[in-house]
């Protein structure tokens, strides 16, 4: 999963906004909204039988 | 500029030739499309993240989709297929070489199977991304 959000992360962050600052901001909050989705979901699902 | 304005600026100018031509490159070898425009920065982390994501999930046992399935659940394969696609020559290079479309039974049972296909799917899907950041920058919409 973690593999996975660096990759997606990497490619949404170059792809947007205008400057690196920017792009670097934008990637890192990208993977961590990955990381923290996916182990959200992932304790919802383990507790649903 | 704000939407409109662009909007309308995109209208008064097709997209040139060029563009056309990085977009089919940029789908057809993930990064070639940026690299064709001296972007080898951009070209190395959004090729490489396609190139390394497919890899990954090959080595993760993951399985490639094709309609070689018959029946309706044919039809059920077209939207992977589409996702692995995008994958561009790895995707082409993979079924001439029959490698990763087989239905083994050993294979689908290990653990990293799953995530292996999802890797697949992920590695064709981010490189329609790539491919469409590479023929907005050739034609001039984005800087």
């Amino acid at each position: 999963m973690t593999l996975f959000a660096v990759f997606a992360s990497v490619v949404f962050g170059a792809m947007a906004k205008d400057t690196t600052q920017e792009r670097l901001l934008y990637g890192l909050k990208v993977f961590a909204e990955f990381m923290v989705i996916g182990l959200v979901l992932g304790w919802i699902l383990y507790f649903i039988p | 500029m704000v939407k409109t304005e662009r909007m309308q600026a995109e209208e008064a100018e097709p997209a040139p030739g060029f563009a056309w031509l990085t977009g089919a490159a940029a789908w057809f070898f993930p990064g070639l499309g940026h690299i064709l425009q001296g972007r080898l920065g951009r070209a190395a982390l959004m090729g490489g993240a396609v190139w390394v994501c497919f890899f990954v999930g090959m080595a993760m046992g993951g399985h490639l989709f094709d309609l070689a399935s018959e029946g309706s659940s044919a039809l059920l394969q077209v939207p992977p297929m589409i996702a692995n696609l995008g994958s561009g020559a790895l995707y082409l290079v993979s079924w001439l070489l029959d490698y990763g479309f087989k239905d083994d039974p050993a294979q689908a049972a290990r653990a990293t199977y799953e995530y292996g296909n999802t890797f697949l799917l992920i590695a064709g899907l981010l490189n329609y991304l790539t491919m469409l950041d590479a023929f907005d920058i050739a034609a001039g919409r984005k800087p």
